[in-house]
């Protein structure tokens, strides 16, 4: 279906590596997740009011800065401060499939 | 040592810029503009299409991380004036290994430019640092790629 509707839309994308890839960028997510959801400081998260406390929960679970900012309407710059305080890491991921190491 | 000992200047197209609001990142950024080390780019309809594609093709998979315009527009803009993209988020660097128009785009993260700045032996301390300063963290996967893990 999505193969279908961006050929339609005129992207040329290679589809085999595009599978690759974005099979091996899932794990990465959910590891990311997982370490996001373990380092957090939940009980810095729950002390604050609303919509911060619901905004950097979604965080958690997203890790989507600019998307949650956007969601909750507040500014990247105080979200990205609050992430911070609330120790949720941003976590840069690979998108090799193994990890491999390049020399 | 600082990203201006591996680029003489940082571009920043419009879009991108205007998301500095808040002080003291945009007194730094001003800064940076007045020494000539941030060139502030206005915005180009001929990027503009590309940025649009771009920003389909990532956005129509909603298990990817999303990619917002100014963003996709950074990407389109890389890939029209020839320069590496900055960025920590994984999706422009997939769309550029995907998408056949963007083909030998580079686009770094911080870990890439870290590494082009510290010699091997002070790099993981200096990894250390910057993830306690900004709460930036890399995969073992992503460091193993490098050869850090």
């Amino acid at each position: 279906m999505l193969e279908r509707i961006l050929r339609e839309k005129g992207l040329r994308v290679d589809w085999e590596a595009y599978r690759r890839l974005t099979s091996a960028l899932a794990e990465e997510l959910e590891w990311a997740r997982e370490l996001r959801r373990k380092e957090a400081d939940w009980s810095y998260i729950e002390s604050r009011p609303e919509p911060l406390r619901s905004a950097l929960e979604k965080l958690v679970e997203t890790g989507d800065l600019k998307l949650v900012s956007r969601l909750y309407s507040i500014p990247l710059e105080e979200l990205n401060e609050e992430r911070i305080r609330a120790r949720i890491p941003l976590v840069v991921v690979s998108l090799s499939e193994s990890g491999a190491t390049h020399t | 040592m600082d990203i201006f000992s591996l680029y003489r200047r940082l571009l920043a197209p419009f879009v991108v810029f205007s998301e500095v609001r808040r002080e003291p990142a945009r007194s730094f950024a001003f800064t940076l503009a007045t020494e000539r080390k941030l060139l502030v780019v206005p915005r180009l309809e001929a990027v503009d299409s590309l940025a649009l594609r771009i920003f389909e093709l990532v956005n129509a998979d909603p298990s990817l991380p999303s990619i917002d315009p100014p963003e996709a527009y950074a990407l389109a803009f890389a890939k029209h004036s020839g320069l590496p993209l900055l960025t920590d988020n994984a999706s422009p660097k997939l769309a550029a290994m995907t998408l056949e128009e963007l083909r030998g785009t580079m686009v770094l993260d911080s870990l890439d430019v870290l590494k082009a700045l510290y010699p091997r032996e002070t790099l993981l301390r200096v990894l250390a640092e910057f993830t306690e300063d900004t709460g930036v963290r890399f995969s073992e996967r992503r460091l193993r790629e490098l050869g850090l893990a």
